[in-house]
């Protein structure tokens, strides 16, 4: 069969899932080649098992609102693969939720799992739920109708859902409880749980180390390393705080951080007091960065722009997608930019990623770089299998090894010459034949 | 989202809004919302439970990988489906269907069907319906076997005797229900009545094969007496030729009515002396065991076959659709 015809396929058994059906395109778009080159996987229909999810469930919500309004939401979980372990993926609570995207982000979980080295299958789920102007009472009464069919589906050992947009560390709470109520079990169904029953230290901070971390590890793969390097940062929540606090850990000197209002630059370097300044304006929720150089005389603040106008050594975008475009990425070229790593999910535009690639600056994905969140679940479901809480720096240091060991996989894979690292290409392969070969392994079921 | 302030095509919007690419289920919900509209309207109690909203929304869906090996050994993957849709009356029950084109749309009309087809029974059942795009057309009864032991590996997890107890239908007849009820008992280790539609032998009830097409034309008797005529001597157009089709069309011949048509996915076959007596037992034994098309009885009774249509364009008293959804369109309908 032909890349063509097998994408032909997938798209007319599954119309109406664009979203889906993008995440197929580019996966499939990398691995073809190795696909090809391995008869024992196209024998066992690898590919054609691959895209179809072992296990979707969509459910009925039922619910009730203040005023006495029965309402009515619908609940999906995507059982996507389980070869190498457990179902493993967020719930994502917004109104824009359907199967097509919630396949999309489960089809990509497979992959960013498998990365991760730790024994987590791939899964996705949610609801068109929609927590914008809804009290805590609904919230909770909802958050406990769905975990009522839910708790049917999911376990310990069988699939461990966690969260996503619109499902925060209250929302966590409230499906936990209800699991627990109708179970009668006190396990680790859920991660991002809260650290007195059963959460791990640093998960907030996991995701922003890990990037660092991967950081480090293409540095020192190009014979170069962290110190005294200047790093510009974009965002200033959860990613962009753990980033910061990594790269002064390890001798580099943040520049920058940004907000919807714009960007600051502070050429004294980002740290201590600074970096605790920065939690405290996100707590304030008025989501602007413009106060910081009232706090900071010697910063500078920039309207409505973005960091990467700034002679850096290293970008490290961690606020949203698509936030890095084309003039960002000849800005950086021209600043002689050596190195881009994502924290945020997919926020360089193709145009960026192509400059960058062409101008063979070292860049890696977010399904790699930022991968130290899910890998910090995985974590989290160890500390639950053994009854342990561990303590700060068993956590660190275990999230630092992984990063360690998904850099190696991605530059197995993707290593073109002496000189340079695909990493997408590294990243897409290495997480598909990890799955692929435990499929094989597994018979047909 | 609440129905009490909306009217009757802001709710049949919302569905579709809701349900996009899902044709003939927002078909199936349409035409019962058509009927039930003003008694909605006239029941409070009904729309202060929204209760049309929660009827339209599947109590719960599961979508499943079936993979499984042909003759020559490929792996071959299909996609299995149980909508579990309203246990209001009772447990989950409705047919599973193995066709080609077999997708959610399909399956939840047919599921919004049963719910009121079972309520009518009298007896306690809620509504379900299930299947897979698999077709066991052309297959050996190695690989309908091997697809059906996938199938229900993972079926056996959500259904049971007090919960979903699934039947067959279009492409689901006896040997494939023993095949799923063979591996459902494997699993389980436990003989209990989870599939009905089994054979005689092992939990099956007498009559279940004949009980469609029989009850459709007592039915049709029922509402012709209401006009003081009777099937005796009339021509009626059978389409299919399943098993609704094949005791349709017995029960009609022995109420002395004549069937002149039966068909298959293929096309139609046109007999104007009357399928009965052996050429009845030719289409028992064509379509239940050598698995043959229809064209073949034209080429044994040499009576016509017209191929790629339904015989609705043929002179007749009586019309008995059995084949599938949307076989009548409307210019077969107008005078």
């Amino acid at each position: 069969m032909t890349k063509q015809a097998f994408l032909d396929e997938v798209a007319a058994r599954n119309p109406n899932q664009p979203e889906f059906l993008q995440a197929v395109k580019e996966v499939v778009e990398c691995v073809w080649e190795t696909y090809e080159e391995n008869p024992i996987f196209q024998d066992a229909n690898i590919l054609g098992r691959l895209v179809e999810p072992e296990r979707v469930i969509t459910f009925r919500v039922p619910w009730v609102g203040d005023d006495d309004e029965i309402m009515v939401n619908r609940g999906y979980r995507v059982e996507f693969n389980s070869a190498i372990g457990p179902y493993k993926g967020g719930l994502r609570f917004h109104p824009s939720v359907n199967l097509s995207i919630l396949k999309f982000l489960g089809f990509e979980q497979i992959f960013k799992n498998a990365l991760t080295t730790l024994p987590m299958g791939g899964g996705k789920g949610g609801s068109d739920f929609d927590a914008k102007g809804k009290s805590d009472g609904e919230i909770m009464r909802f958050c406990q109708s769905f975990m009522t069919e839910l708790q049917r589906h999911i376990g310990n050992r069988t699939d461990i859902p966690a969260g996503d947009i619109g499902v925060g560390a209250r929302e966590i709470g409230y499906l936990f409880g209800q699991y627990k109520r109708i179970r009668n079990e006190f396990t680790g169904i859920l991660t991002g749980k809260g650290l007195n029953w059963g959460g791990s230290l640093i998960r907030p901070e996991a995701t922003g180390f890990g990037v660092v971390y991967f950081t480090n590890e293409m540095l020192k793969a190009a014979g170069e390393s962290l110190e005294g390097k200047k790093v510009a940062i974009s965002g200033f929540g959860n990613v962009a705080w753990g980033a910061a606090t990594k790269v002064n850990d390890l001798g580099g000197k943040v520049v920058t951080l940004s907000g919807p209002d714009g960007y600051i630059y502070d050429p004294d370097g980002i740290r201590e007091e600074k970096i605790n300044y920065m939690l405290m304006l996100r707590a304030t929720c008025n989501d602007i960065i413009e106060p910081y150089v009232r706090e900071f005389p010697e910063a500078k603040f920039f309207a409505k722009k973005r960091p990467w106008e700034q002679k850096v050594d290293i970008a490290l975008p961690c606020a949203t997608q698509n936030e890095l475009g084309k003039e960002d990425a000849e800005n950086l070229v021209k600043n002689d930019c050596k190195c881009i790593v994502e924290g945020a999910n997919m926020p360089l535009t193709p145009e960026a990623m192509k400059i960058i690639q062409d101008a063979k600056i070292l860049y890696a994905p977010g399904k790699a770089a930022n991968a130290g969140g899910v890998a910090t679940s995985g974590l989290e479901m160890s500390q639950n299998y053994a009854g342990q809480s561990w303590e700060r720096e068993k956590v660190d240091g275990e999230l630092r090894k992984i990063m360690i060991r998904i850099h190696e996989q991605c530059e197995l894979h993707g290593r073109i010459d002496d000189d340079y690292v695909d990493y997408v290409r590294g990243a897409n392969i290495a997480g598909f034949m990890k799955v692929a070969r435990a499929m094989v392994e597994q018979g047909v079921v | 989202m609440n129905g009490v302030q909306t009217g009757k095509s802001d709710f049949l919007r919302s569905v579709r809004c809701k349900n996009p690419g899902q044709k003939e289920f927002i078909q199936a919900v349409s035409e019962v919302i058509g009927s039930v509209w003003e008694i909605y309207l006239e029941n409070s109690v009904f729309r202060d439970a929204d209760i049309l909203h929660r009827l339209v929304e599947p109590e719960r869906i599961i979508i499943f990988r079936v993979p499984w090996k042909d003759d020559q050994g490929r792996p071959k993957i299909n996609r299995g489906f149980r909508v579990q849709f309203s246990s209001v009356l009772g447990p989950y029950k409705g047919g599973l269907r193995f066709r080609a084109g077999v997708d959610l749309s399909i399956l939840k009309f047919l599921g919004f069907e049963q719910i009121f087809k079972n309520a009518l029974t009298t007896l306690p059942l809620g509504a379900g319906k299930g299947g897979s795009d698999f077709d066991p057309k052309g297959r050996s009864d190695g690989e309908v076997m091997r697809f059906c032991q996938s199938f229900m590996t993972e079926l056996q997890r959500h259904i049971g005797i007090r919960t979903d107890i699934p039947a067959g239908d279009i492409g689901v007849g006896a040997r494939e229900i023993g095949y799923l009820y063979g591996q459902y008992k494997r699993l389980k280790n436990q003989f209990t009545g989870t599939i009905t539609g089994k054979s005689l032998n092992w939990g099956g009830s007498l009559m279940r094969p004949e009980a469609t097409g029989y009850g459709v034309v007592y039915f049709t008797e029922e509402i012709m007496k209401t006009c003081c005529i009777s099937i005796e001597g009339k021509t009626v157009l059978v389409s299919g030729s399943g098993n609704v089709a094949q005791h349709t069309v017995k029960k009609i011949n022995e109420l002395g009515g004549k069937v002149v048509t039966m068909s298959d996915s293929s096309g139609y076959i046109y007999d104007p002396d009357g399928i009965r007596g052996e050429k009845w037992d030719f289409i028992m034994d064509l379509k239940n065991v050598r698995r043959g098309r229809i064209y073949e009885y034209a080429e044994a009774f040499g009576c016509r076959y017209v191929e790629g249509k339904g015989p609705w364009d043929i002179p007749c008293d009586v019309a008995i659709p059995c084949a599938t959804q949307n076989e009548i369109h409307a210019r077969h309908a107008r005078p």
